[in-house]
């Protein structure tokens, strides 16, 4: 199938066909299939971070570098998504509590950062334990962003 | 926070620091309420203070009681574990009247706080949280009560400190 109405690198340089948005790419539904898509991510890959952290901590282990890669993923996936609600608001977009947005845009990507030196000081299980928490609270801080602007579908 | 000397700080490895062990836990669940409950309260009564000034104001005297409970927590010196068991202490007795008030007098509740509902909003953990801090801090006092013991002669007895 050769695509005769966009140059395929205008689709999608990367990824596979039919992997993207739908063809009807105008800017609108792009951003929104993305903020529905990094908000997701960000939940499941913050369960799962505790759930790792957690197992370390019931087995006795000590801070490790998965830990830190982990906490390192959820960290960019969170400054994606302040970029795009960044850009959501530059569009023109308001929501009605934008003081409490503006905080939790300033506080949410700090979460990973103080967890993984606060819990890289730890020399015992309880470093991983510091670890799971930052990953509940990315999680849970997804779900009050999205009651607090519901443009950011989960 | 700052703090640049690479060696190991002596404060960390003493035994009676309660910031160790599952107490880097307790500081780093404290600090996240400390944060939360502040900046809530802050921008609740900066916006709209008239809507519930008495759920408001007892946010922020929450978010007072987080930040010392926090920062005594990190601290772990003798008169910090004191202030510690105090604000923890306040906390505990907050969590429980103001819960029992909001359940009595939703009116007075338009807007929820940290300690309504026994802490609901926030998965009970502002009920449970104090109760850990205090048991954290007798371990602590007892183990340094102890240690001195020891250290002088004779028997470990358990002495409570504060």
């Amino acid at each position: 199938m050769n695509q005769d109405s966009y140059p395929p690198a205008l689709i999608c340089p990367s990824c596979p066909p039919a992997a993207g948005p739908a063809p009807v790419t105008t800017k609108g539904s792009n951003i929104s299939f993305v903020s529905g898509a990094v908000p997701t991510t960000i939940i499941v890959a913050g369960l799962a971070l505790a759930g790792y952290a957690l197992l370390m901590t019931a087995l006795n282990r000590r801070m490790g570098l998965v830990l830190l890669a982990g906490l390192g993923v959820l960290e960019i996936l969170l400054l994606v998504l302040v970029g795009m609600i960044v850009a959501r608001l530059i569009g023109g977009g308001r929501p009605a509590g934008l003081p409490t947005l503006i905080g939790y845009l300033i506080a949410t990507p700090l979460v990973p950062v103080i967890a993984g030196f606060w819990g890289a000081l730890e020399r015992s299980r309880w470093g991983p334990a510091v670890i799971a928490v930052a990953g509940l609270v990315a999680a849970v801080l997804i779900v009050r962003l999205h009651e607090i602007w519901p443009v950011i579908s989960v | 926070m700052s703090e640049p000397i690479p060696s190991p700080e002596p404060a960390a490895s003493q035994p009676d620091s309660t910031r160790t062990g599952p107490g880097r836990l307790l500081v780093a669940v404290y600090g996240l309420f400390a944060l939360s409950a502040s900046a809530r309260a802050g921008v609740q009564i900066a916006t709209k203070f008239s809507h519930a000034p008495v759920a408001y104001l007892l946010s922020a005297f929450a978010g007072a009681v987080y930040i010392l409970a926090t920062v005594t927590l990190a601290n772990g010196s003798p008169a910090a574990r004191r202030i510690a068991v105090l604000s923890c202490s306040v906390e505990f007795a907050g969590v429980l009247a103001v819960g029992t008030w909001s359940v009595a007098d939703p009116a007075t509740f338009p807007d929820a706080t940290v300690w309504s509902g026994y802490g609901s909003g926030y998965g009970f953990v502002p009920l449970v949280l104090p109760v850990f801090g205090l048991l954290w801090l007798r371990h602590c006092a007892r183990r340094a009560a102890a240690q001195r013991t020891s250290m002088s002669q004779t028997r470990p007895e358990c002495a409570e400190a504060g």
